[in-house]
């Protein structure tokens, strides 16, 4: 309990220090919210194709931007060792992190979705499996962004290295093109991406429908992924954060 | 072979005990960081934990305060090994990092109350804590300045006040002084002195061996991952004192050489701001031979007096004799 409280803390004092940061800002709002924009403007009947994508690009840039900032700022400050030096367990760091992370990437999706619906009039089928989507897409973004960040010194270095990933799966992952128009030698990555079950837990949430034949299916691989990427992080994070 | 933490823990009541190392050793890749490193800190000690760069002086504070693993050994802070219970023991210590590494954008106030958050303070605490120990390291006009503001000595004592904040049985001070100027170095050295008093026990890494010889108990001597010596900065000055040295002052310019030639009794001699420091063997010796040099060659001498032996003049001969141990030719 007491450890959880520690993430809490955690998690507040980043968002209180580093949720005003410009850059994060301009690439977790304005981009998204601009494409979203050009996308209508061309063609406005089909914007509701696009927007489950563009929300879920949003929080996969929010969401490892943000990470990737935190951490390797802290690190090279010196202010993640003093974390290191308080009795608080790396997992409660990790968590912290995570959440504070993942806390922005879901208020700047949200944003971007309030706009989607006060603007553009678009509505959602079944908002729980949108939020499920949201969370647990927040959870494993976050975790990808903390996993790159602790690898490397530089903010410049973290987001090169998650560029090499996160450009690549926005055209396999449905983001603009749905799973179905996708060329068939592609699908097989498709399903090993984390944002195509994102993408389209988004997707049942606004329409009702999806690639997949059951919401479960998209649930179950972003938990999978989920416990994956936190198994992936631990221990990354216990071997690399005071280096 | 070394005896092991446990072993010793039996011989002395562990409640007197801040902090027991016995065996330690660390590597990194190939480099032995350290070498069976082991020595036992009473409560209440201020404790002088001394070494040229990279004797491995920040490996010891780091596997102290659980940031780092070690290869072997055994370390029991407050009865309690860090690497088992690391979360009881960091909240029984407090580290004050080479680098003061506090959240530049947050103010005093708040980076204090923080880690009180951290340390599972509760708020009136917290805000106690806090406002006292801004008022005790002079920073209550700066509470709500971020960090990234305060001057080198002004963020240098937050990281300290910082380090206090939940009343740590031990603290780390890894060169606490380094890059301050003299005031701020002097009024650092007297709050040390005072959390001491308060029985706080210190483990205190400085290359200032006069701040060590001021402020420590006991100081230790690590030399590339080993420990050379320990004891009291007299015991250390005493075990080096086989050779006294003298400081002369002649009324004229002498080759080194020619005096060393003279003076068989004199084993080295350095010449600073116009007196020489002659390390010697015999004083008695020492003393005919330059008077007898000083008449040959016509010039007078206007001082002779045996000078004391520094901790630091101690530091440099123990330095000395380990270069000379691993390069007998």
């Amino acid at each position: 309990m007491n450890q959880l409280i520690s993430a809490l803390f955690i998690s507040r004092k980043d968002v209180e220090s580093y949720y005003g940061k410009p850059p994060l800002i301009t690439w977790a709002i304005l981009f998204p919210a601009v494409l979203m924009l050009a996308v209508y403007v061309k063609d406005p009947a089909t914007y509701l194709d696009v927007a489950p994508g563009i929300i879920a690009m949003t929080l996969l840039f929010g969401n490892t931007s943000m990470a990737a900032i935190v951490v390797t700022f802290e690190k090279r400050s010196g202010t993640l060792q003093r974390l290191l030096l308080a009795p608080v367990t790396h997992r409660t760091i990790i968590l912290g992190k995570t959440a504070s992370a993942a806390a922005y990437g879901i208020a700047t999706s949200l944003i971007i979705t309030i706009g989607l619906a006060l603007l553009l009039g678009m509505t959602f089928s079944r908002p729980l499996v949108f939020g499920i989507g949201l969370i647990s897409g927040a959870g494993v973004f976050s975790l990808l962004g903390l996993t790159a960040s602790v690898l490397v010194r530089e903010v410049f270095e973290a987001m090169t290295l998650l560029n090499f990933l996160r450009f690549p799966i926005l055209f396999i992952s449905g983001v603009f093109m749905p799973m179905a128009a996708l060329p068939s030698w592609i699908k097989p990555v498709a399903f090993i991406s984390p944002l195509t079950y994102v993408v389209e837990l988004l997707r049942y949430g606004i329409s009702g429908h999806s690639y997949f034949s059951s919401q479960w299916i998209c649930i179950l691989a972003v938990g999978g992924f989920l416990a994956l990427s936190w198994l992936v992080a631990e221990p990354v994070f216990r071997r690399n954060a005071n280096r | 072979m070394c005896p092991t933490v446990r072993e010793e823990v039996g011989s002395r009541a562990e409640a007197d005990i801040a902090i027991q190392v016995g065996g330690l050793c660390k590597s990194y890749g190939e480099t032995c960081a350290l070498h069976n490193v082991a020595f036992t800190i009473p409560r209440g000690e201020v404790f002088g934990y001394l070494g040229p760069n990279g004797a491995g002086k920040t490996t010891t504070v780091n596997i102290l305060s659980g940031l780092l693993d070690r290869d072997v050994g055994e370390v029991m802070i407050c009865g309690m090994d860090i690497s088992r219970d690391p979360v009881p023991v960091k909240r029984r210590i407090g580290v004050v990092p080479e680098e003061s590494n506090l959240y530049p954008e947050l103010t005093c106030r708040r980076n204090l109350e923080y880690l009180g958050e951290l340390y599972g303070l509760s708020g009136p605490a917290r805000r106690k804590s806090t406002d006292e120990l801004l008022g005790a390291f002079a920073l209550s006009d700066k509470k709500e300045a971020p960090f990234r503001t305060l001057s080198r000595g002004m963020k240098r004592r937050l990281t300290v006040a910082a380090a206090l904040l939940h009343s740590p049985e031990v603290v780390f001070l890894d060169e606490p002084t380094a890059g301050l100027d003299v005031p701020s170095a002097r009024a650092l050295r007297a709050l040390i002195q005072t959390i001491n008093r308060d029985g706080t026990t210190v483990f205190l890494t400085t290359h200032n061996l006069a701040e060590a010889e001021a402020l420590c108990d006991r100081v230790l001597i690590l030399v590339k991952g080993r420990v050379v010596t320990e004891g009291t900065a007299m015991e250390i000055r005493q075990k080096v004192e086989k050779s006294r040295t003298l400081s002369v002052v002649l009324s004229a310019d002498v080759a080194e050489q020619s005096l060393l030639d003279a003076c068989p009794a004199v084993r080295s001699a350095s010449l600073v701001d116009g007196t020489w420091r002659l390390e010697v063997n015999d004083t008695h010796a020492a003393v005919s031979q330059i008077v007898s040099f000083a008449e040959k060659h016509g010039v007078r001498v206007s001082e002779i007096k045996t000078a004391t032996t520094t901790l630091e003049d101690a530091f440099m001969t123990i330095l000395k004799e380990d270069v000379e141990r691993e390069s007998p030719t």
